[in-house]
């Protein structure tokens, strides 16, 4: 079956019963997080911005953080139907796309920080990371199959790899 | 910091006049590079929802050079000399050709060339616009090494997005455009020169502008 694509913009957050393809653009520090259940035919897909909203200005978006993004992504797995124990995650995105020799500019490495609190949120919540594609200093499409449960990553200058 | 969203039309008046006189200064230093008459646009102070902040530039998939500064001190900010990556290429061509009287092509220059080459136009470009600001509010000020990237316009605006997503939703910027003139037909250099003050500066600027 032909599969129809939604795109996720920044801090977005979706889940879906497949046929249905997940897609983000140009991901740089923000991270995709991508789970599913492929028994029960569900996915989601979280565009993470920033690591922790302890002390932040709250927001309406429960995707811009990584700790308030995984418990509602989890929770509206389960509530479509997935089962806990089968629902896989896998990650890509969390780039460092400026390093400035000997500034102190803490913003920069705000990508590996996504990286580390969504690994920590999930294996909080008992989700296996299951593959990944983080860090560096490079750009991510990615788009996620429901039909075969794979992410395919595009890099500039790196071309096309699935995990 | 209160979020910049409850700035009023006289307070972003004032920061868009900085960025008129940081962008008459970046535009002069250019054109002595370049040695070619630089047309400026009018900075334009804006407010842009973080969440759409990848499509405000143009197509948010177009591959861009970009030099990124970081300035600390009395107005501590961040600075992003933007290109589409085919104008970055011109310019380089058109800087070597410049300094070595014969035309290379871009595609000729090793990379580590092409980005040191842009790496110091984006330099020049970026102190010359923070000079003008600090010398008006009269505050000093330490330029980073600048980073440069090649990448899609999206991911190089997450950096934006990530310096304003902890203050709010909303990211303040003051923005311009730079064009090269009296290039060959169908021949265009331009690049985009983005202020990202940091939020707290934001208040220091409005007090020295009296406009609090």
């Amino acid at each position: 079956m032909a599969e129809n694509s939604i795109v996720l913009g920044m801090a977005d957050l979706m889940v879906v019963a497949a046929p249905i393809k997940l897609i983000t653009l140009g991901l740089g520090s923000c991270i995709g997080l991508v789970v599913y259940d492929s028994f029960a035919k569900v996915a989601g897909m979280a565009h993470i911005m920033l690591p922790d909203s302890r002390g932040l200005h709250a927001s309406e978006k429960v995707g811009k953080f990584a700790d308030t993004a995984v418990p509602a992504i989890i929770e509206e797995m389960l509530k479509k139907g997935a089962v806990r124990a089968r629902i896989k995650a896998k990650i890509a995105g969390g780039a460092q796309m400026f390093s400035l020799p000997g500034a102190s500019a803490e913003f920069l490495t705000v990508g590996a920080k996504n990286v580390s609190e969504t690994k920590k949120r999930l294996a909080s919540m008992g989700i296996a990371v299951i593959a990944s594609d983080t860090g560096g200093n490079k750009g991510r499409t990615i788009e996620f199959s429901t039909s075969n449960w794979m992410l395919k990553v595009k890099t500039l200058g790196k071309g096309v790899c699935e995990i | 910091m209160s979020d910049v969203v409850s700035f009023n039309e006289r307070q972003l008046d004032a920061i868009r006049e900085v960025g008129n006189i940081g962008t008459g200064n970046a535009a002069t230093a250019l054109s002595g590079l370049l040695s070619r008459m630089i047309h400026m646009d009018v900075p334009k102070t804006e407010l842009v929802s973080i969440y759409e902040l990848g499509d405000h530039y143009g197509d948010p998939l177009q591959i861009v050079g970009a030099v990124f500064v970081r300035s600390t001190g009395g107005f501590q900010c961040s600075l992003i000399f933007i290109q589409p990556e085919e104008d970055a290429q011109l310019m380089v061509e058109l800087l070597l050709k410049q300094q070595f009287g014969t035309f290379i092509p871009a595609g000729e220059v090793p990379q580590e060339m092409t980005d040191s080459a842009l790496t110091e136009v984006g330099n020049i470009v970026l102190s010359s616009f923070l000079n003008a600001i600090n010398m008006l509010l009269g505050t000093q000020h330490q330029i980073s090494v600048p980073g440069v990237a090649h990448d899609m316009l999206s991911s190089i605006l997450d950096v934006v997005a990530s310096i304003y997503g902890q203050m709010g939703e909303t990211a303040l910027l003051v923005n311009t455009e730079l064009k090269v003139e009296g290039l060959e037909e169908g021949h265009k250099i331009s690049g985009h020169i983005i202020l990202i003050p940091d939020p707290d500066s934001l208040e220091l600027l409005l007090r020295k502008l009296k406009v609090v």
